[in-house]
């Protein structure tokens, strides 16, 4: 196992695709955060502006914190669904699937190995990008600190971030199934609309791809707390998907 | 090595049925340690989903593929660690250089960490990647492309290679690298199975040459005789013949 998490390292390090996923996703929030706050303090009746004033609730700090809240469902399942659908689409696109078989590691370790290496990539740049959101409402001044329960805010973005990121590491049941990188990209807009019409009817909280969502936003313009059990279904679903693609990996045949 | 006196390679009345049509038909092969066996055949014979059934990539209908007297279905690490192979496309990770492929098809084919760096350093010699050990494989030739893949098959020193149309995409100087690379092979008490189109090719190296033809193996070619084309196509016309699709 310990073989195939040194391969996937090395990939992961030299991939161009998790080289600007990362700085896109850790770039992206905390800027496009920051600039929708400014847009609406500013005023004005033009288009982004009402936009912008319809997101954003509070001022200072809240706001920033608040619109870093909805970036991190968005991007932090985007971004990483990504790099997993390049991580397993990526060994049939570039016809390497033949290349892992009659070896003393087993294609089920490969498997594991991406996953493994691919949630440890997504919790780093989880904390990267929100030290990163810190360091961009300092520079830019976004309002007085002592406004806002700063390290809770933080820690529940951490916790929705890890868990958003957790759950794209299911889009590897599409790459791998679908054998290459359009029908996982296929499975994050299924997904993502059904998140969009299960948080429309009120029970997102019961849908694993919506909770971590919908738990970064809670307390906030209305939006119910998510529980803990909610929660806990991320994992489960996580850890059910991710065996089922193991085990794909150890059964399927080239084609 | 393999086990005991085990045949290093073996199938047993294997069939590979793909939507009702035999892919492979009842073939029985044997490859010896120190024994280079060549098939040859038109595309779509077969020759791909044999080896690849040798390999554990697909699933026999019926019958067995056993390496080292062990069925490939049940094969584990130790079986594996003995096996070289280049089937489909060579091991090449674009992003990776030429260094960085060999590394980790090391560590997939379980050399010891403290012998990598020394593995990498002979095949690159050995295969004349030198220049491009790096460059990322991307970058390559396909031809080079195809070395990459030899020598990320041959890293671990296998007693077992199987080789798919090694010479594929390769130069005048590069075949004949292909031909004292399967002599070395061979020499050293390495099994060899390989496929190609080329019967002159095969003819200077190969020990036996069998011939597959829609799934069948319909003959074998003397690699010492004459004219191995001529008898190559009488045998394949002369199977159509007797299924009735000449």
């Amino acid at each position: 196992m310990m073989r195939a998490v040194t391969v996937e390292v090395l990939k992961v390090r030299r991939s161009m695709m998790v080289r600007i996923t990362t700085v896109l996703v850790v770039l992206l929030v905390p800027l496009l955060s920051l600039g929708f706050v400014k847009v609406a303090e500013n005023g004005g009746a033009g288009a982004v502006a009402l936009k912008a004033q319809a997101m954003v609730v509070g001022e200072g700090w809240d706001a920033y914190l608040g619109l870093l809240a909805q970036m991190v469902s968005i991007t932090m399942f985007i971004g990483p669904g990504m790099v997993v659908a390049w991580a397993f689409g990526r060994e049939h696109a570039d016809r390497t699937f033949p290349s892992l078989f009659a070896l003393p590691v087993s294609r089920g370790s490969t498997a594991a190995a991406k996953f493994l290496v691919l949630a440890c990539w997504g919790l780093v740049v989880t904390v990267l990008m929100l030290a990163a959101s810190v360091l961009v409402g300092l520079v830019a001044n976004v309002g007085p600190l002592g406004d806002v329960d700063l390290v809770p805010r933080l820690a529940r973005l951490a916790l929705a971030g890890s868990l958003t990121s957790m759950i794209s590491l299911t889009i590897g049941l599409a790459a791998s199934v679908g054998r290459g990188y359009l029908p996982a990209i296929g499975a994050m807009i299924l997904l993502t609309m059904i998140t969009q019409i299960a948080v429309l009817f009120g029970t997102g909280g019961w849908f694993p791809y919506a909770a971590p969502g919908l738990y970064a936003v809670a307390g906030t313009d209305g939006v119910a707390e998510v529980n803990a059990i909610q929660l806990l279904l991320v994992p489960v679903t996580t850890l059910a998907v991710v065996w089922l693609t193991v085990r794909w990996w150890e059964q399927a045949e080239v084609v | 090595m393999t086990e005991g006196s085990a045949v290093p390679m073996e199938t047993r009345s294997l069939v590979r049925v793909y939507d009702g049509e035999r892919a492979v038909d009842e073939v029985d092969l044997e490859v010896r340690p120190g024994e280079i066996h060549a098939i040859v055949g038109l595309n779509g014979a077969g020759k791909t989903t044999l080896m690849r059934m040798l390999l554990g990539m697909v699933r026999p209908t019926s019958g067995t593929a056993l390496i080292g007297g062990i069925d490939v279905q049940a094969a584990g690490p130790e079986v594996w660690k003995q096996v070289g192979c280049l089937v489909e496309t060579p091991f090449a990770y674009p992003e990776l250089t030429v260094r960085e492929n060999l590394l980790a098809a090391a560590l997939l084919h379980g050399v010891d960490r403290d012998r990598i760096d020394a593995e990498i350093g002979r095949v690159v010699d050995e295969f004349g990647l030198g220049h491009w050990q790096h460059r990322r494989s991307r970058v390559l030739s396909l031809g080079n492309q195809q070395r990459l893949g030899l020598a990320s098959s041959l890293i671990h020193r296998p007693s077992i290679l199987v080789l798919d149309e090694p010479a594929n995409t390769l130069d005048p100087a590069g075949v004949v690298f292909i031909r004292n690379l399967l002599r070395s092979s061979a020499a050293a008490g390495t099994a060899v199975l390989v496929s190609s189109h080329h019967l002159d090719q095969l003819a200077r190296v190969a020990h036996h040459i069998t011939v597959l033809h829609r799934g069948r193996i319909v003959g074998a070619l003397d690699p010492a005789g004459i004219d191995l084309e001529r008898q190559f196509f009488e045998q394949v016309y002369q199977d159509d013949v007797e299924r009735g699709v000449a």
